[in-house]
């Protein structure tokens, strides 16, 4: 075996793919070649150094809540829901209303507010955040859309069954939970690419929700 | 995850609810799994943001995988090759998307000089970011996470032999990045 023989089955010979034979014609040439020895030994520290690297790795930033926003979509196209997320579906109906009646009472009075408010709480304030970054990011009609999308989804709340109601209102909270998580993320690094798309891409989801829940058949 | 192991609940339980749409019970699975799933897709991907975006669509495959999974390995080990797929099939994608323009295969340059600079102390994770981008999955299936030729063959889609020479030069250019 001469040195480009060898050198072509350092790998094999490193990784025990070599036969018997091969192995012994390598070990041969070795003995009396000390560039390819060194080559060998450079590579079988490569290896012990690729052995040390850590099996995990930590993100810069949580891609959770962009993975959670894309859930709650797929929950609602597959239908993935247990009788038991019905029930709790049920059982957050009242809270779930409450939360958009009181986002479009908010919303009207910030909007006709002459007067400077008092202290907003930390959900008006993280609200608030969330549409300065639709503004930044340039997606103006946000709140007059989703306003839209749910004055139509109360009006048709009795001509739908109150499980199918339960669950729009449930994912709706998910999507929109998802969308606080990453708007906090992006008022401490506003200039985030990521973060950004993943916000466009968590409010189109919820207005798809919405428009599609608003287009739901009546029920019998 | 701790607390779920602690009230005896564990990974079978978490994967039988969130196979039923249990949001929480996969958030654990996640939160348990997204190092070792970033870790595979930021060597891969060689980019961070990247690597991020493919956690998430992993992540999300899974999700929808999930109710498929029946538990022949383990769902660590289930994940991880779920996560091998994402990425080749993003490759896949942009080889597709840039087909006429991009350099072929066999003449994927080599790092930059500034990219792998022998003499200095470099770092091997950055290293092995550096790496063609054949070269570098091939390298990290095969000596990072244990794949055979054989699998890696399967699943890039290229021969045997050509897996074992992007595993050659992926060797040779690292050798070269971190000698002394």
């Amino acid at each position: 075996m001469n040195c480009d023989e060898f050198k072509l089955r350092i790998d094999d010979l490193l990784d025990g793919r070599l036969s018997a034979a091969e192995a012994r014609e390598a070990e041969v040439h070795l003995e009396r070649c000390p560039d390819c020895a060194a080559e060998l030994a450079e590579t079988v520290g490569l290896a012990a150094r690729i052995a040390e690297l850590p099996r995990t790795l930590e993100p810069e930033r949580d891609p959770w809540p962009g993975i959670a926003a894309r859930l709650a979509e797929d929950r609602v196209a597959r239908g993935r829901f247990g009788r038991r997320e019905l029930a709790v579906a049920a059982s957050i109906l009242l809270a779930a209303a409450a939360v958009i009646g009181a986002y479009l009472i908010g919303r009207q009075q910030a909007l006709t507010a002459s007067a400077p408010a008092a202290a907003p709480a930390a959900g008006a304030v993280e609200a608030e955040a969330l549409l300065a970054s639709f503004d930044a990011l340039g997606v103006l009609d946000y709140a007059t859309t989703r306003q839209a999308l749910l004055e139509v989804l109360e009006r048709r709340r009795e001509q739908l069954a109150p499980e199918t109601f339960a669950l729009v209102m449930a994912n709706l909270e998910l999507i929109e939970e998802s969308m606080a998580r990453i708007a906090t993320a992006l008022g401490a690094d506003p200039g985030n690419e990521l973060l950004q798309r993943q916000l466009v891409t968590a409010y189109r989801r919820q207005v798809d929700l919405l428009e599609r829940a608003a287009r739901l058949p009546s029920r019998v | 995850m701790a607390a779920s192991r602690e009230a005896g609940i564990g990974v079978p339980g978490l994967v039988a609810r969130a196979a039923a749409g249990d949001v929480q019970a996969f958030e654990e699975l996640y939160r348990a799994n997204v190092g070792r799933v970033y870790a595979l897709c930021l060597r891969m991907a060689g980019d961070r943001h990247l690597a991020e975006e493919l956690v998430q669509e992993s992540f999300v495959r899974a999700w929808q995988k999930l109710p498929s999974f029946r538990g022949a390995s383990a769902f660590s080990t289930w994940l991880h090759r779920v996560t091998v797929n994402v990425v080749l099939g993003h490759r896949r994608s942009a080889a597709s998307r840039a087909r006429g323009s991009a350099l072929p295969e066999a003449a994927e340059p080599e790092p930059a000089a500034s990219a792998v600079n022998p003499g200095e102390a470099i770092d091997l994770e950055r290293a092995i970011g550096a790496l063609p981008d054949r070269a570098r999955e091939v390298f990290v299936l095969h000596d990072v996470e244990g794949f055979r030729h054989e699998e890696i063959a399967r699943l890039t889609g290229i021969a045997v032999g050509t897996s074992k020479a992007q595993l050659h030069r992926a060797r040779r250019i690292l050798r070269k990045a971190l000698a002394p």
